[in-house]
């Protein structure tokens, strides 16, 4: 058995490969310890993944940890070395902390699983997104690998050329400080949003904007592609990520663009200050698609491949890849469903697995959108009062309660779900969803303001099958899979009826779902459509700030908190009681 | 404006330390093995859910009339509950405390908890609308309180109501410790960070002279690199 894991620097997470290339169980740490974003030492995920696998220290192989510690330690130094006096907090930050980054993970293992220190082993940083994503790819072997984040231990952008899994040639890498990644985490921060989390509704914020505004143009211009080099390049001097521990902009950047936005005034569309903080975004947004397809163009050029593994946190801007996939070299884009740093958990795994493995031939099994193991605890037991005092049960048997489901759908009621295992991604599938009729307004509406509390102008995504999704959208096949985990948006077709559904963005597109065979939604769809209904608003399940549900006591937690009426569990389909 | 930039830290803190207990409860709730207890602790976490929020929202309100630097700061991030030691690093309390400490500690912090909000009460006003709030979150935790010393007073019949009370002698008496040793630590740290940045000159100064470029990965196959190197 082999464990990889994240943490430290980004949010933490552990996975257990076995020793014929399975991808067992998953967990990241925020389910677990129900902080967002949680960073430290995935304890929690470590000892879920012994627990529930009945594992014993001895039955580990090896331990990988998703990158080098000494060198994300160093390259951050010695770029802040560079601009003394000014970096003097960051250095003094740096140093007093030492003992609390990545590392001291040794320690770490060495304190609270015993052991296993001796068996840990190191990936690069961009390996382990790399091998993130070729578990999800069918083939294995002459693909192309890009990955663009912010920073992981050494560069913010790379290109690999993939032989096979033991050969992973890297050709071009871009250098700290250059960032596409936290280039667009400062304008979130600027724009008021929480760094890590807030690039979402940057993204949603874009498709107000205009790219032929002043302000659109001015953040174009913060960097570009040279041609000589074959490089990204940008003007530091508005940045102070490399410089500072509390800001990611300077003041030079204000100078530009005028005053950063405060974080706590709520952003409306028709507000006064909404169009310049649209404009700014879709300045972002421009310069993304328009830098990452100059890197896919770049990595065409030096691998000659036409299929690509695309990962790192700059993968998950959905609204780019439509356009990456557009490209005329392009026949496959792969997003793994975990693409951003607590998925790379999965690529140091399977890294392990490939150490212990020698030979090029090696297998590795795709692993599945749902790779959490459920609790062998009974949740009947522990949650027996909750529901008796609080919930009233529908409908036990599990075929009656997706129906009962379907019809409090269709009558547009909002159902919560908490069904088998969790997602491996950010985003909500189905097994911990928020769902209600996709095309009904109202309900559509009463899920993102009332529930959710989701900013008015991020759209909910439409999830539905295959043959469903064609008669409305522009669907590509280079990213059929990307629509499987919510990873791209597509265009409405033109003229088309899906225009006017509640769940497609003012630019006209949609974060589609294509549903997989025989999941929940698959199950739930299909006693809908009898029923007229084929399309579901799918959102995940959880108050905003919060992770996503992981069992069934959070998810009752979340209907006790909010307005959230029914939710569908593996017990049942549960009411809650006024 | 001065008055309510100097509050928001007060609200800041205090919003974080009700999401800890929110946290705490929700933590003893799938520990537990009873049924029973896991529906008090969830009733339990659902309330301080509900108190986290009100002190989100009243800081909300203050941090919209601060200036935009001020209010940068104040900005919740999920992590730094941990950062701030509102959730110990080393576990929440239900699996780090025995069930007789934990239950005392709990009985004990909500009585500190009602009384630390009774400040607050006076600054935002006693009839205001937030005062109103924050009388109804005071009432929650005097409540918890006493489920608490019911829980404890049944489940450990031997002891006695004075035993609880020592309990909170030294739980009182250690949170003036907490105080106290926060305050020597925030002048240690005054103290020491032009030392600290010195080092750090010193350092970075050593820090220019590292080639890096040895380490580049470009040409080379990543697979091949040693698994051994944390560099
Ligand atoms: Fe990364
Ligand atoms: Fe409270
Ligand atoms: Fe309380």
């Amino acid at each position: 058995m082999f464990i990889g894991v994240t943490g430290y620097n980004h949010e933490a997470s552990a996975a257990l490969v076995d020793k014929n290339g399975v991808l067992v169980d998953f967990y990241r740490e925020e389910s677990l310890s129900r902080i967002k974003g949680d960073k430290s030492f995935p304890r929690r995920s470590i000892k879920k993944l012994l627990v529930t696998n009945n594992l014993k220290i001895e039955d580990i192989e090896r331990v990988a940890f998703y990158e080098r510690p000494l060198s994300a330690f160093l390259h951050i130094v010695k770029e802040a070395s560079l601009h003394m006096p000014r970096s003097l907090p960051l250095l003094t930050h740096q140093f007093r902390n030492f003992n609390r980054s990545s590392v001291s993970c040794y320690l770490d293992f060495a304190k609270f699983f015993r052991g296993l220190e001796n068996k840990l082993i190191y990936s690069d940083h961009h390996l382990s997104h790399t091998l993130t994503a070729l578990a999800y790819s069918d083939s294995r072997k002459d693909i192309c690998s890009v990955v663009v984040d912010g920073f992981g231990d050494r560069s913010t952008a790379s290109i690999s050329q993939i032989v096979d899994p033991t050969e992973i040639n890297e050709l071009w890498e871009c250098l700290y400080p250059v960032s596409l990644g936290l280039f667009y985490s400062s304008i979130t921060d600027y724009l008021g949003f929480a760094i890590n989390e807030g690039e979402y509704k940057v993204m949603g914020l874009a498709s107000f904007g205009d790219s032929n505004s002043k302000s659109a143009k001015l953040v174009r211009g913060l960097m570009d592609w040279d041609y000589a080099s074959n490089q990204m390049i940008s003007d530091m001097s508005y940045f102070d990520y490399h410089l500072s521990t509390s800001n990611s902009f300077s003041s030079k950047l204000e100078d530009l663009l005028g005053p950063a936005r405060n974080p706590f005034n709520q952003l409306i569309p028709g507000d006064s200050d909404f169009q310049r903080c649209a404009n700014i975004a879709r300045g972002a947004q421009d310069l993304t698609i328009y830098l990452l397809g100059k890197i896919f163009t770049h990595a065409h050029k030096i691998t000659s491949s036409r299929r690509f593994l695309f990962s790192g946190g700059v993968s998950m801007n959905s609204a780019s890849i439509d356009h990456l996939a557009q490209m005329p070299f392009v026949d496959e884009i792969i997003i793994p469903p975990n693409p951003g740093d607590a998925g790379c958990a999965i690529g140091a795994a399977f890294y392990c697995y490939l150490k212990s493995n020698s030979c090029s031939d090696i297998k590795i099994s795709k692993p599945s959108f749902f790779p959490s193991l459920k609790e062998k605890r009974n949740d009947e037991l522990l949650t027996e009062q909750i529901i008796f005092n609080e919930f009233t049960f529908l409908e036990r048997c599990e075929d009656n309660a997706f129906l009962k489901a379907a019809e409090l759908i269709s009558t547009g009621e909002i159902i919560g779900t908490v069904l088998s295992s969790s997602e491996t991604g950010p985003r909500a599938l189905g097994n911990r969803s928020l769902l209600c009729d996709g095309k009904n307004k109202y309900a559509v509406n009463k899920l993102n303001t009332v529930i959710k509390n989701r900013s008015p102008f991020r759209p909910t995504a439409p999830a539905m099958r295959y043959e469903i999704a064609k008669k409305f959208y522009k669907l590509r096949p280079e990213i059929y899979d990307c629509y499987k985990s919510m990873s791209a948006t597509c265009k409405c077709l033109e003229d088309n009826i899906s225009l006017e559904f509640p769940t497609t963005h003012v630019d006209g597109t949609a974060r589609i779902q294509i549903v997989e065979n025989n999941s929940s939604l698959d199950k739930l769809l299909s006693m809908l459509e009898p029923m007229g209904i084929e399309i579901l608003a799918n959102s995940s399940l959880n108050v905003s700030g919060d992770p996503t549900c992981f069992d069934l006591v959070d998810g009752l937690m979340v209907c006790s908190r909010t307005k959230l009426s029914y939710l569908l569990t593996d017990l049942g389909l549960l009411k809650r009681k006024t | 404006m001065k008055k309510s930039q100097s509050e928001l830290p007060v609200f800041h803190e205090t919003a974080h330390a009700e999401l800890a207990s929110a946290l705490e409860m929700l933590a003893a709730c799938k520990a537990t093995e009873s049924s029973n207890q896991a529906f008090g602790y969830f009733m339990h976490a659902k309330d301080e859910y509900n108190h986290a929020k009100s002190f989100f929202e009243i800081l909300s309100n203050r941090a919209k009339r601060a200036s935009i630097e001020e209010a940068r700061d104040f900005r919740f991030k999920p992590p730094s509950l941990i950062t701030k030691g509102y959730i110990s690093k080393q576990g929440f309390l239900i699996e780090t405390m025995k069930l007789k400490d934990f239950i005392a500690f709990v009985y004990t912090n909500e009585l500190l908890a009602k009384s630390s909000f009774e400040n607050i009460l006076i600054m935002v006003g006693n009839s205001s609308e937030e005062g109103k709030i924050i009388s109804s979150i005071m009432a929650d935790e005097l409540r918890h309180h006493g489920m608490a010393k019911k829980f404890f007073l049944n489940h450990y019949p031997a002891l006695q109501p004075w035993q609880l009370r020592i309990y909170r002698m030294k739980e009182t008496f250690n949170n003036r410790g907490r105080k106290i040793y926060d305050i020597n630590l925030k002048f240690l740290d005054k103290l020491l960070t032009p030392l600290y940045k010195a080092m750090a000159y010193v350092a970075g100064t050593m820090a220019k002279k590292l080639n890096l470029n040895e380490f580049k990965r470009e040409g080379k196959n990543l697979m091949n690199i040693s698994s051994n190197s944390i560099l």
